[in-house]
């Protein structure tokens, strides 16, 4: 066991690096690529927030939702009505755009939680789509198909670069708030309830007030990425709410591998530049995604980090083996 | 409210009903048998509708090319339907089941952009065919007599089904497989020819529910979304995979649709949404469901 734990830190150490790596190319990143493509980074970063808030019911309790984009478009819809409508503070809307989210969270988790498997993702898909429903038609209210546009953020946060390194921040902020959850004694337990739930709730866990609370925290990182998009993008439109948009963060954790912590994020960049490169000659991009998307569960089963990890592993072991031979 | 009315509104409702137990019943057959969710069902019924309509329009037969067109490109289906059950489907039934409902996000995505290559973002649409032009007057409200033809093809439907899987020895086999599919394979049934056949069942009944559901309504982008939503909460309601079951969702959710429409019209889909979770909460696994071991 303890060696175990030495173990661990070491590769906490060896995976600390890349992370810095990562994060120091990213502070670099705006001054390098064209304005184009820092419109697609900041996108590409809010959609892996929005993945990895999916995930946290996918990959770590084991559940498929099919309707997070209904919480990301609430985040969306919050913000861009009290900043258009009632003109209220940017920083308190964007903390009311997590709030509405997790508070429908609540709701429809109280529901969703009974259920597993299929049944739970057919269930948050409907659940999704009502929330949909509601904001496209209630015309008065939402603004109904037409969206809300003309939403600002304030001051210097309408440059585009300045905006980049404010999601940054708050990406990195979410994300390691979101690793330590998965890693404390409560990501522990959610693991053991995917594993088996029956065991674990013999050990004395109540099963669904744990997939409650997960689902809670999953819907109100889900806002945040769709509170953060929505200023930037300065509009909001009932489609954020639709199926279609829930599928993405679907794509991206198989695409990466939800077996992974960062393989969402991974999942959500490569679809998102691969996208945006796409558009620029042909509006037949669903057709790419949909054939991506099967290649991807044919030949790279388990996602990509996934593979390269049981390839890295595979090395590591010949290696082994190579020097205990001789 | 007067009686006539609301007669009026409930046969409009069963009309609904009807088309909606056409696709739902092929989605619920499927997943009965295979254990797959299909989501590309939907897409599958606006397929159909779109190919029954270029060949209605090739075919150039006024009175009865619409019901030989429709025929014709159910067939067509049913060969879509061996491509994806053959070369995808079949390859993943060991894998998770997120992977199976994800290939079917896939061909979802596929057939939507195939649509729009093929035939553009237009509507489409489709006079109804004779001898169900009129209108039939119930209680001096007009009603489209074509609606009679839905709520008649669906009744068949539903007897042919029962007929299937209660009468016949396939039948058998269908409701052995869907019980017990490895005891049913050591008995020396080929189980994967058994899963082709039913997804082609399957698909032809989808391209059979998007022909007809040319003249009810418009033939556009965009139906499949519509239409497979709405056979979630007729399966999640009636219980997934169930026959009775799938009767049973159809005829609510199309009366609610119906009455919501009268009552709310903007919210008329928001209400299914509503009584589906009303109906998980009393019972998780819908009305004819059996509990997920």
């Amino acid at each position: 066991m303890v060696i175990n734990q030495t173990e661990q830190k070491e590769s906490m150490l060896k995976r600390g690096w890349w992370l810095i790596l990562l994060v120091a190319g990213a502070i670099i990143a705006p001054h390098v690529i064209s304005d184009f493509y820092l419109v697609i980074l900041i996108e590409a970063l809010i959609m892996s927030l929005f993945a990895l808030s999916f995930n946290l019911l996918f990959g770590y309790m084991g559940q498929l939702s099919f309707g997070q984009a209904a919480f990301y478009g609430l985040g969306g819809y919050t913000v861009a009505m009290l900043i258009t409508k009632v003109n209220f503070n940017f920083w308190l809307s964007l903390l009311a755009g997590v709030g509405v989210a997790g508070f429908v969270g609540l709701i429809v988790g109280f529901f969703c939680v009974r259920l597993r498997g299929i049944y739970f993702a057919v269930l948050t898909l409907a659940f999704g789509q009502l929330l949909f429903v509601i904001i496209y038609k209630w015309h008065d209210f939402t603004g109904g198909d037409d969206g809300i546009q003309g939403v600002f953020p304030p001051g210097i946060l309408k440059i585009p670069m300045a905006y980049y390194y404010f999601v940054l921040l708050i990406f990195i902020a979410s994300a390691f708030i979101l690793w330590r959850i998965v890693n404390s004694p409560f990501g522990h337990t959610l693991k053991a309830m995917r594993e088996n739930p029956e065991r674990t709730e013999f050990l004395g866990i109540h099963i669904a007030k744990y997939q409650l609370i997960t689902f809670v925290i999953a819907a109100a990182f889900a806002g945040l990425a769709g509170a953060l998009w929505v200023p930037f993008y300065r509009s909001v439109a009932p489609f954020y709410l639709m199926w279609i948009k829930s599928g993405e963060p679907v794509m991206a954790a198989i695409l990466g591998g939800a077996s992974t912590f960062f393989g969402p994020v991974l999942g959500m960049f490569i679809m998102t530049f691969i996208h945006a490169y796409i558009l620029g000659f042909t509006h037949f991009w669903p057709i790419i995604m949909g054939t991506i998307i099967l290649i991807i569960i044919f030949a790279l089963p388990g996602g990509i980090l996934e593979f390269a990890k049981v390839k890295i592993k595979e090395r590591q072991e010949r290696m082994k083996s190579a020097k205990g031979s001789s | 409210m007067s009686f006539d009315v609301l007669f009026n509104q409930f046969m409009s409702g069963i009309a609904r009903a009807s088309l909606l137990f056409l696709v739902a019943s092929g989605l619920s057959l499927t997943f009965g048998v295979l254990r797959v969710l299909n989501f590309a069902h939907g897409s599958l019924y606006m397929l159909g509708a779109f190919i029954t309509y270029t060949i209605w329009k090739g075919l150039l037969i006024p009175t009865f090319g619409f019901y030989l067109a429709t025929f014709l490109a159910s067939l067509v289906m049913g060969g879509i339907g061996i491509i994806i059950e053959f070369f995808l489907l079949r390859r993943l039934y060991a894998r998770g089941w997120p992977e199976q409902l994800l290939a079917t996000y896939a061909i979802v995505l596929i057939i939507t952009d195939l649509v729009k290559f093929g035939w553009g973002g237009e509507f489409l649409s489709i006079p109804r065919p004779a001898p169900f032009r009129g209108a039939v007057f119930l209680f001096g409200f007009p009603f489209p007599s074509y609606n009679f033809f839905i709520i008649l093809l669906g009744l068949a439907l539903v007897i042919f089904l029962w007929w299937l899987v209660y009468r016949t020895r396939i039948g058998d086999i269908i409701r052995a497989a869907a019980h017990d599919r490895e005891m049913v394979s050591a008995l020396g049934i080929p189980i994967p020819w058994l899963f082709t056949w039913i997804f082609v069942l399957g698909a032809m009944i989808a391209g059979l529910s998007g022909g007809v559901a040319g003249p009810y309504g418009a033939i556009a982008l965009g139906m499949d979304i519509e239409i497979i939503v709405e056979c979630f909460a007729v399966v999640v309601i009636g219980g997934m995979g169930s026959l009775p079951g799938t009767l049973l969702g159809s005829f609510i959710v199309g009366q609610v649709y119906a009455f919501g429409i009268m009552f709310k019209p903007e919210l008329a889909l928001a209400f299914i949404f509503m009584v589906m979770a009303a109906v998980l909460i009393i019972r998780p696994w819908g009305f004819f469901g059996r509990p997920e071991r």
